[in-house]
């Protein structure tokens, strides 16, 4: 299941990265609040769109209706305990097929969503590494505890400087190396595994940058959320390589708060608009 | 099972078996959703915990200043369903005909009688009385209209609107400080003001004269004299590409449109823009685009509809935009009369928003909105059937009797919704499409009537009959909702109904007699604009009757008071007692009340001097009713309305069923009050006019004196 689910994802991200690299590529220039803000706003709004032609808007409006007679009826008529009770059951029913009706545009939006998601991740997930700034790489092999250890080796690179590794942790069947960049870029790293090449993105500089902090194994969520490098393919001699990144610090654009940043301004953008678009959520 | 269920059912076990963390967020829209949902399991839950937490407490309130009222009481629930209008001869016939099965069983099972109405038998006078208990002179209701005093204009009698007094201005805009002031002039206390004073709940529906609504213990929505968004009390709009016939006059609002191709372009008219009162009146444009003989696409306010010939839209809620972010809301239905050869449109009058109400319509002012959200949006609008349009010819007969049963079924619902939320208390509903139905089909069960043409009745058409079979149905349900034995079904009407074949130009007659005289060539003005005030010692206007123009009390009052007008009075009540129609060779009026005599309580003097109780056929006439002069007493009706209840009221009498038997010989509409308060164990104020009935088996416990502030209520 999870081969089937992984070529899909790979397939999916594979075109979201097309179409999000050249789409989002502004974003580097803008100031990250600004870049921010302008992402959620604008996704917002077109969820709201999707959301409205892909769910029972009548349905929704009756039932929305209905929880709000039976919330006003816990007021109006709260002299009598049976109406109270029977409100109160009305409510819950009416919060159940609520989630129901929901449900069939959440699993609609989910994939494009998370791909997007996956998108911003790499803007705002994590900071390039600033030159002189170290950084860890590890290297995850393939294969169970008791397969042999193919012959691995970064090649040289004007880049980066190596400066500790690479260190073997047995256990975890890991390599790791300590690096220092040396120039400004987005830098490709490559390793000889078994004598053939095996790349890896990395990011140096000081400004917004799209940082691809993993290089995904056959795991379609893995792949699904980092879309920026093609997966290793099952029974390849390496499983994943990351690099890790310093997080970024900011409410609006930092690691971590972007997603409730972005959470929050697509909220409310969508609610602003909720009206003239004439959306019933 | 269903194929949508199947496909729901698959989406989620795929979304159980393929478990993964909740990285995704599902946007905006979904996620307002089900955050909506999570709320209302909250709202739940934390009602349900307050529920539990204040019951206690709750029942010892009630038991100190509730349940004590509860606990004399006959009957821990009292129904009143009003049939505005029902007859009881009608019902009678109907009943032993076998027709009305539900009526009779309510008959064996309580009891049936006819119900003495008012003096008017006009239905605002009619349900004033009942809801106080009083006689008219008590609660300062005559008519649906009353004399200007300074101008002699018809006002409405029962509700007086005035803009906000202050205002500021900004630039363009003139902001109003307050509310405009919505004031009812009827007097005295509804009953269910006293019940609530004792703890019981109430919940009054569409009970005339409500408006504004009072502050009571329940809830309450208003009716009869709500206006409409315009602030006129329904006025339809009629579109239409036919050009103006050479003196032809429609009522309502009627636009001459052009048709370009397919398209017909065209303004709502909504009310006076309340920000720029100088800036007119705020428009709504709408499009037609018209796409085969029988239908058409209404494009209105950003939105898209289906209009198909003959067919009514749903409630459409419109919105005029008064100011940036100001905006006034109402609802209306569109009705495509035709798209060839030329293109008429019906809009019937715009309501008010029941959820965005420009006015108070219910008490609290959120039970109009959960009406709304229980049963989505709903006519709000006092005489909501529009039969100003059908007597106009706008709308046919089949189109306003669709327009009738529409407003029955909303009035239904929310009926059969108080009966389910209100298990102890008072629920009085009105029902007043019977009246509306019986004003405008009465044709169809009068052969006789000398205005009749022949295209106007469809032979075998039985509209009346179905309506009192339907109503019987209604009573069938009701029943059925009320079968516990402390529980009162009263099933009453205001008045009942008969012909309305003649209509009685009173300021002829009053002309004709040397009461009235009119500036030469003026006497077809409206609003008694053409009378000589200075040589007018009468007059006549409205439904009831007739007025002196006493000095002091109009502004050009010629009449001395005291002795004079008491005289005049009398005279003039003499004379028009028996007056003939010539024509027909029948009396047109059978009896002349004076109001001075016949009313007691401290607003008699603003009654008419004179209520005309007319045979059996007659009526005021059309003319009269707003202030014109014609050059004849007596017209025959042309009109759909031929049917009427403004004659003496012994001829009209409405009905009154029982779940238990009333004892009394000659129960009145006036006895409905104190009978009410007497069963919920209420002590009834000894200044109601009407007297408590023996219910079932125990007698009525004896009037009480009302307590110093009712007293003060009643007088003011």
């Amino acid at each position: 299941m999870n081969a089937v689910f992984s070529w899909i994802a790979a397939c999916l991200s594979a075109g979201a990265d097309a179409l999000g690299r050249p789409l989002l590529a502004p974003l580097g220039v803008l100031p990250g609040w600004l870049s921010a803000t302008l992402v959620a706003a604008a996704t917002g709004v077109i969820l709201l769109i999707a959301f409205k032609y892909t769910s029972n808007q009548r349905s929704i409006k009756r039932v929305r209706d209905d929880l709000d007679a039976n919330l006003l009826a816990l007021k109006l008529f709260k002299d009598s305990t049976a109406v109270t009770l029977r409100s109160q059951g009305r409510l819950f029913v009416g919060g159940f097929r609520l989630m129901l009706l929901a449900l069939v545009p959440m699993l609609v939006m989910a994939l494009p969503v998370t791909l997007l998601l996956g998108q911003l991740a790499l803007w705002y997930q994590s900071r390039p590494l600033r030159v002189g700034e170290q950084a860890v790489l590890t290297l995850a092999l393939g294969g169970d505890a008791k397969a042999p250890w193919p012959h691995v080796r970064l090649r040289p690179s004007n880049a980066v400087q190596v400066e500790l590794g690479p260190v073997r942790v047995r256990s975890k069947r890991e390599l790791c190396w300590t690096l220092k960049p040396r120039a400004a870029g987005l830098h490709r790293l490559t390793f000889d595994v078994d004598g053939r090449p095996v790349d890896k993105q990395l990011a140096v500089g000081d400004g917004l940058m799209r940082v691809s902090a993993l290089r995904p194994g056959w795991d379609w969520e893995e792949i699904l959320l980092n879309p920026a490098e093609a997966p290793f393919r099952p029974g390849a001699a390496v499983r994943s390589i990351a690099v890790a990144f310093p997080t970024r610090s900011s409410w609006t654009s930092g690691t971590d708060s972007w997603l409730i940043y972005w959470f929050v301004v697509s909220m409310a953008a969508a609610l602003v608009f909720r009206r003239a678009l004439g959306v019933k959520v | 099972m269903s194929k949508r269920l199947r496909l729901v059912l698959l989406v989620v076990v795929l979304v159980l078996l393929v478990p993964a963390r909740a990285d995704a967020y599902v946007g905006p829209g979904a996620g307002f959703a089900l955050a909506g949902s999570f709320m209302a399991f909250f709202a739940a839950i934390a009602s349900a915990f307050s529920t539990i937490i204040t019951w206690p407490f709750r029942l010892a309130f009630r038991a100190v200043f509730g349940w004590r009222a509860l606990a004399r009481s006959r009957f821990k629930r009292i129904v009143i369903l009003g049939l505005d209008g029902m007859d009881h001869g009608l019902t009678e016939t109907m009943l032993a005909e076998g027709t009305l099965p539900n009526l009779a069983k309510l008959r064996e099972q309580g009891s049936f009688s006819p119900l003495g109405t008012t003096v008017p038998p006009l239905s605002p006078v009619a349900w004033s009385t009942f809801q106080t208990g009083v006689n008219p002179g008590k609660h300062n209701i005559f008519d649906f209209l009353t004399p200007d005093l300074n101008r002699y204009h018809a006002k409405l009698s029962s509700v007086e609107i005035r803009p906000p007094r202050r205002s500021i201005r900004l630039g363009p805009y003139r902001i109003p400080l307050g509310k405009a002031q919505v004031r009812l002039l009827r007097k005295s206390k509804p009953f269910w003001g006293i019940l609530g004073r004792y703890g019981i709940f109430s919940c009054i529906q569409r009970v005339p004269i409500t408006f504004p609504p009072e502050k009571l213990r329940g809830v309450l929505l208003s009716a009869m004299c709500v206006p409409d968004l315009r602030g006129t009390q329904g006025m339809f709009s009629y579109y239409t590409t036919r050009p103006k016939a050479p003196g032809e006059t429609i009522g309502g609002e009627v636009h001459h449109v052009a048709r370009a191709g397919d398209q017909v372009q065209a303004n709502l008219v909504g009310p006076q823009n309340p920000l720029q009162p100088e800036g007119g009146e705020l428009l709504l444009p709408f499009e037609v685009a018209i796409t085969s003989p029988a239908g058409a696409i209404l494009k209105i306010g950003g939105a898209k509809y289906d209009l198909q010939k003959d067919i009514y839209t749903d409630w459409i809620h419109v919105e005029f935009r008064a100011a940036p972010g100001v905006k006034v809301h109402g609802i209306c239905k569109f009705l495509l009369l035709d798209c060839e050869p030329e293109f008429g449109l019906y809009v019937t009058p715009i309501n008010l928003d029941p959820e965005r109400a420009a006015m108070p319509v219910a008490y609290p002012s959120v039970y109009a909105t959960y009406l709304a959200k229980r049963q989505g949006p709903f006519a709000t609008l006092g005489l909501a059937e529009d039969t100003w349009a059908l007597n106009e010819r706008v709308i046919s007969d089949d189109q306003f009797l669709r327009q009738c049963l529409d407003m029955d079924a909303e009035r239904e619902a929310m009926f059969f919704d108080a009966l389910e939320k209100v298990p102890r208390g008072l629920v009085a509903c009105v029902f007043d499409g019977t009246d509306r139905l019986q004003h405008t089909f009465w044709r169809d069960i009068d052969p006789g009537h000398p205005a009749r043409p022949a295209d106007d009745v469809i032979a075998g058409r039985r509209v009346i009959h179905d309506l009192y079979r339907r109503m019987d149905d209604l009573v069938g349900r009701t029943m059925a909702k009320c079968r516990r034995k402390d529980e009162l079904l009263l099933v009453l009407s205001d008045h009942g109904f008969g012909p309305f074949r003649h209509g009685v130009d009173l300021n002829r007659w009053l002309e004709e007699n040397g009461y009235l005289t009119l500036i030469e060539g003026r006497g077809d003005e409206e609003h008694l604009a053409g009378v000589d005030w200075s040589r007018t010692r009468a007059f006549a206007i409205g439904l009831a009757g007739i007025y002196i123009n006493i000095r002091d009390k109009y502004s050009r009052g010629v009449v001395e008071p005291g002795a004079k007008v008491d005289r005049l009075r009398e005279e003039i009540a003499d004379r028009l007692t028996g007056l003939v129609d010539p024509g027909a060779g029948a009396s047109a009026v059978k009896r002349v009340y004076i109001a001075a005599k016949f009313y007691k309580g401290p607003y008699k003097d603003d009654a008419p001097d004179l209520i005309v109780g007319y045979q059996r056929g007659y009526r005021v006439s059309w003319e009269t009713a707003i202030g014109r002069t014609t050059d004849r007493v007596f017209h025959a009706n042309s009109k759909a309305w031929r049917g009427d209840h403004c004659v003496d009221p012994s001829l009209v009498p409405g009905i009154l069923f029982s779940s238990q038997p009333v004892r009394n010989p000659n129960p009145r509409l006036i006895d409905v009050a104190p009978t009410v308060l007497s069963l919920f164990g209420v002590p009834v104020p000894d200044y109601m006019d009407g007297k408590p009935w023996t219910v079932g088996g125990a007698a009525p416990a004896p009037k009480a004196p009302a307590p110093a502030r009712e007293l003060a209520e009643v007088a003011t």
